[in-house]
């Protein structure tokens, strides 16, 4: 964003007592788009606004602002190289899926190739020992090509898959790309894309939090679909639902199946553990059958893996002694226990996004826990100083009854001429302060203050330009400034000049 | 080794791998001999069903043994540049976008996703995202819903620990002792349900329809605001114009102002019966019904005692209707600033109705999370230093290491003592000195010798009851 002197926009009159002009700044905001105000747009407003009693070239200092500016300019740089790390998996997981995609045609054609051969010699063998009609090999033919049609509807589908991810790819790349055009994170453009960053990690955390029908509903709203996962999270929902819920293993089984070299490269316990589960499962009926077909399903899933887990098959063998009413000890009621289908739930989570190097947790926890950290402040938790928070630390949630519209609630701290020229503290925001609490305030190494600080009699700082302007809109007296969080007012010959070093 | 980064500069290279995969290695090729596959059996199917016995049916079985390995092998030849395509590929996207590893290991947010569902259900409503928020708002109330109905043995992963409801209702301590405390507490029936209740507690205000009323009512006023109609944000302004004084904002004096400069610029209230006026007619059109305007709105209220150097210029500038573009009044009624004019009137109203809700204009969540995404290269950095001590970076009071953020995102003042170089807090607040010059309240104590303390920065020696704790906002 171009963040100039405001009266730089306009050729300056003689009029020097004359507010700028309300037209300047909001040029740079040209978009008819209907969105909320966001950053920059504040910034330009106030940029305009700030310097409402002089025309800022005119006068002999430049504007503090267009000096802070200029200071700023470092911090306000795009890191190009190091802006993308919420956003690997965005052309990661499409290359992942194109992989399973051609790995599972691969398998088909496979298996549909050793099939087919093996029923054509079959039949021609039938065929030529002569112990056959024609009608005979009519028909194993017949089957041969129901076998190839079927191959043929396979590859297809993943031809199809295929196209979806090529179409995919080419979005995110694009969109990631777009990036590189920008050079300050106060662009425009860039709020435009950062915004679109947000509706990710959004659809990213609504998916993996099982709520898809918003997930959809956002990505379709926003048109996103291209930049989202929804099928990825979908499929992986189900299986947890049918985990979790469903209490049964044969989906997160058939997933093994489909996944098995995979698994095993990542030396997953993920089928044993569910094989496991199978187990316990049959032990748990308690009729002589069940028992019998509790110890065969050991022999065939769990005792070859003796020397990978040798606690749990030894467990497993144990626990045919024990019945779910009468465990024995807390370790086999644990086995019983109906928490393992949480555990399973959840490890079948963790080789999942394993396997498609999907970040274990929901990336807008990541970029939360580091923003609302990077954000904070000690004054947004302070008993004494933060805006929109009640003296009693209470945050004064705008959803909650009465407060809404009511402006002479907690909130009413907050004032134009503010440090931040009017804007909000979000950690302040009674949205994010309960939830920053869990994280560490910032670390800084030097002041940002106001380089006209002055002490008010009553011990409160506030910089000169912005208690002339706050007098000036509130109609003050020439020669008194009023506190800008309360009602004194004061001759400014009383206040003092701070220095800050 | 290539350098690690994440850069949006590998995007042009791997939209040109992208286009050589699309056309080189996709499975088109192995669809369409699969394809060759099929009509070669169905072939040797007539041929059999034409055939008059069972031996000469067999013959043209064994006859197609050949050809069908041949054609199976067509389709394993078309799968492999397949293969080596992707490969390639992949190759291409590790060299340039190498896969870097983010910090999951201590989830600070995991425990509370009931406060960010909060957080998001409300910026949704604030972007007018009205329909999505319905939709979240019942999906999170099945959540609810299905987790208290489903008893004890339901437990849902996404129920978190009790000492989650503790934080909500008290300030959380920094000691870590209590939350395991909590945590053991959590296997109880009473303890659960209370933390159902809290969820839903969080969630409930936001599904009453008040919320979504009030931003309604704000994109409404911002539809007619982009049409140019700025009759019902004025109207919203004087209805509220002492809330909107108590904040100094100039609101309702600047939305009129703009009314007049459009009505005197626009030749009246209607765009369409101005557009059928000549010049002359339009500019006196214009110049009365802004007149009218100023005197019906600008003669009383509060406006005329704060703005009546500004009433007097606009209307002193209508005198200069004629020849406007030579007087000093000229920037005043720049044309081409009136569509900017009408955006900027859009971003102050948001920003003061939100304001007036308690808000602020921008989605907390959004500058949370581009923060975050500026933030963390460095919280990547520090990780990968303290990795052997398995640090949790969450749990300090203060980060470990400094996280840049542009100007337009720093809301407080920030004081560092320049004697500790720590941040002034609650505890430790910032001292004066009687020259002038600032502390941090720890570093005078130091500085005490008996009463008196010499300032660091100057020679000027003070009293210990000459310094003062100083707010500094």
């Amino acid at each position: 964003m171009m963040r100039q002197c405001p009266g730089k926009q306009f050729r300056c009159t003689s009029h020097v007592e004359m507010p700028e002009d309300i037209f300047a700044g909001a040029k740079l905001l040209q978009d008819d788009q209907p969105r909320p105000a966001t950053a920059s747009d504040v910034v330009a407003l106030s940029a305009a606004l700030s310097g409402n009693t002089h025309c800022n070239c005119c006068t002999q200092s430049a504007s503090p602002l267009y000096e802070r500016n200029m200071a700023d300019h470092e911090s306000a740089k795009l890191d190009h190289d190091n802006h993308l790390l919420l956003d690997q998996s965005l052309v990661r997981l499409p290359h992942e899926l194109l992989r399973k995609n051609f790995r599972s045609a691969h398998v088909v054609v496979e298996r549909d190739k050793e099939a087919i051969k093996r029923q054509l010699r079959e039949a021609t063998i039938k065929g030529l020992n002569g112990n056959t009609s024609r009608d005979d090999v009519l028909k194993s033919l017949d089957n041969i090509i129901a076998r190839g049609k079927k191959l043929r509807t396979k590859l297809g589908a993943c031809q199809t898959e295929e196209s979806r991810l090529f179409q995919q790819t080419e979005a995110r790349v694009k969109h990631l790309g777009q990036l590189q055009g920008l050079h300050t994170l106060d662009d425009v453009k860039y709020e435009g894309w950062s915004h679109a960053r947000l509706d990710r990690l959004l659809v990213d955390y609504l998916l993996r939090q099982g709520y898809s029908d918003t997930a959809c509903s956002l990505a379709t709203e926003r048109n996103i679909a291209d930049l989202v996962d929804i099928e990825t999270f979908v499929a992986m929902s189900r299986i947890q639902n049918s985990l979790r819920k469903g209490k049964s293993v044969a989906e997160a089984l058939a997933w093994c199946a489909d996944n098995k070299k995979e698994l095993r490269k990542l030396n997953s316990n993920l089928e044993f553990s569910l094989r496991f589960q199978q187990y316990v499962e049959l032990v748990r009926q308690q009729t002589p059958e069940s028992q019998l077909l509790a110890i065969a399903h050991a022999k065939k899933y769990l005792y070859p893996y003796q020397q990978a887990y040798p606690k749990e098959v030894k467990q497993s063998c144990g626990l045919l002694v024990f019945t779910p009413n009468n465990p024995g000890n807390p370790q086999y009621a644990k086995l019983f226990s109906d928490d393992r289908w949480e555990m399973l739930a959840d490890l079948f989570t963790r080789t999942y996004n394993e396997l498609l190097s999907l970040p274990s947790i929901p990336l807008l926890h990541v970029a939360l826990s580091s923003g609302l950290s990077a954000l904070k402040t000690p004054a947004c938790h302070s008993h004494t100083s933060g805006q929109g928070v009640n003296a009693d630390g209470d945050v004064d949630m705008a959803g909650s009854t009465g407060s809404i519209g009511d402006s002479s609630g907690g909130a009413a701290t907050f004032a134009t001429e503010s440090y931040t020229n009017g804007r909000m503290c979000p950690i302040c925001s009674a949205e994010l302060n309960e939830l920053a609490r869990n994280v560490p305030y910032a670390h800084h190494s030097k002041s940002h203050v106001d380089h006209d600080l002055m002490l008010l009699p009553n011990n409160r700082v506030y910089g000169l330009e912005r208690l002339k302007n706050h007098a000036k809109k509130q109609g003050i007296e020439e020669g008194k400034v009023k506190d800008l969080r309360g009602r004194d007012v004061y001759d400014e010959k009383d206040l003092k000049k701070v220095y800050i070093t | 080794m290539p350098p690690q980064t994440s850069s949006p500069a590998a995007m042009p290279l791997l939209e040109g791998e992208l286009k050589k995969l699309r056309t080189k290695a996709n499975l088109s090729q192995a669809v369409s001999e699969t394809d060759k596959l099929l009509e070669l059996l169905i072939k040797a199917r007539e041929e059999v069903a034409s055939s008059t016995d069972a031996h000469s049916a067999s013959l043209i079985m064994a006859k197609l043994q050949n050809p069908l390995d041949s054609r199976f092998e067509s389709i394993t030849d078309a799968l492999r540049p397949v293969d080596r395509g992707q490969k390639a590929y992949g190759k291409v996207l590790d060299r340039s976008f190498p896969s870097r590893a983010l910090p999951t290991e201590h989830d600070a947010m995991a425990e509370h996703s009931p406060l960010i569902n909060r957080a998001i259900a409300m910026h949704l409503l604030r972007e007018g995202q009205f329909n999505v928020a319905r939709i979240f708002l019942q999906e999170t109330q099945e959540k609810i819903n299905s987790n208290s109905g489903g008893g004890n043995q339901d437990q849902d992963r996404d129920m978190t620990p009790a000492d989650e409801l503790v934080s909500e209702s008290t300030p959380r301590t920094t000691d870590g002792s209590d939350e395991l405390e909590e945590e053991e507490a959590e296997e109880g029936e009473e303890q659960e349900a209370s933390y159902e209740l809290d969820e839903e507690a969080i969630m409930a205000p936001l599904r009453s329809r008040n919320l979504q009323l009030k931003f309604e009512i704000m994109y409404e006023i911002l539809r007619s605001l982009r049409s140019h109609d700025l009759i019902p944000a004025i109207n919203w302004a004087a209805d509220h114009s002492y809330e909107l004084d108590a904040r100094g904002s100039n609101l309702e004096f600047e939305l009129n102002r703009l009314q007049f400069i459009y009505l005197f610029q626009q030749g009246g209230p209607d765009p369409e019966f101005a557009a059928q006026m000549t010049d002359e007619e339009r500019r006196i059109e214009g110049r009365n019904s802004a007149l009218q305007w100023a005197r019906e709105r600008f003669s009383n209220r509060g406006l005329q005692g704060r703005h009546a150097k500004d009433i007097q210029q606009l209307v002193t500038a209508v005198v200069f209707a004629s020849n406007l573009p030579s007087s000093p009044y000229r920037h005043i009624f720049d044309a081409s600033g009136i569509e900017s004019a009408f955006s900027e009137a859009g971003t102050s109203f948001t920003r003061d109705f939100c304001s007036l809700l308690g808000l602020s204009a921008e989605s907390p969540l959004y500058v949370a999370a581009t923060a975050g995404a500026v933030a963390l290269p460095q919280l990547l950095k520090y990780m990968t230093h303290v990795k052997e001590k398995g640090t949790e970076w969450t749990t300090e009071a203060e980060l470990a290491f400094e996280t840049p953020l542009p100007r337009s995102m720093i809301y407080h003042p920030i004081f560092v003592c320049p004697v500790s170089k720590e941040q002034t807090t609650d505890q430790n607040p910032p001292a004066m000195l009687p020259c002038g010059h600032v502390v941090a309240q720890e570093s005078l104590q130091c500085l005490l010798k008996g009463t008196k303390a010499k300032c660091p920065y100057c020679p000027v020696e003070g009293h210990k009851h000459d310094a003062k704790i100083i707010e500094i906002l």
